[in-house]
């Protein structure tokens, strides 16, 4: 009898050593809590973190990304990252430049100094 | 015809006046400088920032390597480049940067939407990067620079930003182009140290990608310090208790899991991860049995619904194929 209930533990135990992803995806990690805690929308998407990793993926490699450095990028950002991203990612403020502001107003000031509104650039 | 261009001449003066304007918009209007907390120094700068003037379209991982450098991790802009320059975008995105950061073991905390959010942060030491709009129009100039500092009395802000190692911008237009940007502000703090005004979610937030990042003991530090600062705070305490979890201490889990149910049954994430805790601590009937007295506090329209009903149904089809009898430690945890 007591060698059976011992079976029995080890049957459990081993059952639960042999299919840890259907433990592990029960937790709700620390991330989606605070995500669920911040938002009482239904269409919270739990699940499409894998989808969007690949688009991530794929629009980084497609935007010039080195390809070796793609997997790298890719893993350190959070689900809720890669689900804005892979919605987002032509959109998104992507900050870069600040020279070509220079350029801008200098072309307004030729434009205004043209049409006569200004006159700035007079040489005599 | 001479009519045409006069009258194309005047629609060019016009769209010209209207881009000067959206320009110049920022201008108008007090700035809310003087309308800072009296908390607030007169006249903060953090001359010790370092510098990094951008090359062309790097303003990205140029104000990304001052940020790092002031908090203690010197990185090359170059070398930043490879991490969160996007070549199709000539540019780069705030995720990108935040990852980055998170990579080498800091906190990357985003401030609040407001001008005494950002710099109470600046005051307090840390310089702030941030994400300025400065095109118009059809024109958008996405643009980061870090604020190392304002001065009150002059109505300036002080900061680092593209190839000037100190400009001196007017408040008001600096405002604007914040709040063009998003009003987006990002601060780097070492894990366990707490921003100067820290909001429970956004610090949750940037805490728990710290795990993303595979630094659980980086996370660790960040959510004991927040829960010295939020004792009955739910999420803090998650995180320890997932944390414990990870490390395969299912018993310490389940404690930070009960405690977070103690102070507020509805919380589904405590109620699913300390059933889960109970499973894997050999207590399946216990598991079950709280998710019966548990479920009915959570709302229906509880976004881990799903995940909560999801881990009813598993536990039931376990405790079908488990022997009755719970064993003897498990009575601790059916005592209610």
């Amino acid at each position: 009898m007591r060698n059976r209930i011992f079976v029995y533990a080890l049957c459990l135990a081993m059952l639960n050593l042999a299919s840890p992803q259907v433990a592990q995806a029960a937790l709700v990690g620390t991330l989606q809590a605070v995500e669920a805690s911040g938002t009482r929308a239904q269409d919270l998407a739990l699940v499409n973190s894998a989808l969007a990793r690949e688009q991530v993926r794929g629009q980084m490699e497609a935007m010039g990304v080195d390809p070796s450095a793609v997997d790298a990028r890719v893993a350190r950002l959070t689900d809720s990252e890669l689900r804005s991203l892979a919605d987002r990612m032509e959109q998104m403020p992507a900050g870069g430049d600040a020279l070509a502001v220079i350029g801008i107003v200098f072309v307004i000031l030729i434009i205004l100094e043209l049409v006569g509104v200004i006159d700035i650039f007079k040489k005599t | 015809m001479p009519v045409s261009t006069v009258s194309r001449g005047r629609a060019w003066a016009v769209l010209a006046l209207l881009l000067a304007l959206l320009l110049l918009v920022g201008c108008a209007g007090p700035s809310r400088l003087a309308q800072l907390p009296a908390e607030l120094p007169e006249r903060v700068e953090l001359t010790a920032t370092p510098f990094y003037p951008q090359t062309e379209h790097q303003c990205g991982p140029a104000a990304l390597a001052t940020v790092l450098g002031a908090a203690g991790r010197n990185a090359d802009p170059a070398a930043l480049a490879t991490e969160v320059y996007l070549p199709g975008r000539q540019g780069s995105l705030q995720p990108e940067l935040a990852a980055a950061a998170r990579a080498r073991g800091l906190l990357a905390y985003e401030t609040g939407p407001s001008l005494s959010d950002l710099l109470v942060e600046v005051a307090a030491g840390r310089p702030a990067l941030v994400l300025q709009q400065l095109g118009a129009g059809p024109w958008p100039y996405w643009h980061y620079a870090v604020v190392i500092g304002y001065d009150k009395a002059r109505g300036q802000l002080l900061l680092r930003s593209g190839t000037d190692a100190r400009q001196a911008s007017r408040a008001s237009w600096f405002e604007s182009t914040w709040e063009r940007g998003g009003l987006w502000g990002l601060v780097l703090l070492e894990p366990g140290t707490l921003p100067a005004r820290p909001d429970p979610l956004r610090y949750m937030s940037a805490a728990a990608a710290l795990e993303t990042a595979g630094n659980p003991d980086a996370a660790k530090a960040a959510y004991a310090a927040a829960v010295a600062l939020w004792p009955k705070a739910p999420l803090p305490r998650l995180g320890l208790g997932n944390l414990a979890a990870a490390a395969g201490d299912w018993a310490e889990a389940e404690r930070w899991y009960r405690a977070v149910l103690a102070d507020d049954p509805a919380q589904a994430a405590a109620l699913n991860n300390r059933a889960e805790a109970l499973v894997r601590l050999g207590c399946p009937d216990a598991a079950r049995m709280l998710l019966q007295q548990g479920t009915v506090h959570v709302a229906a329209d509880d976004p881990l619904q799903p995940v909560l009903q999801q881990t009813v149904r598993d536990l039931s089809a376990q405790v079908a194929a488990t022997p009755a009898g719970a064993a003897a430690q498990c009575t601790q945890f059916t005592v209610r």
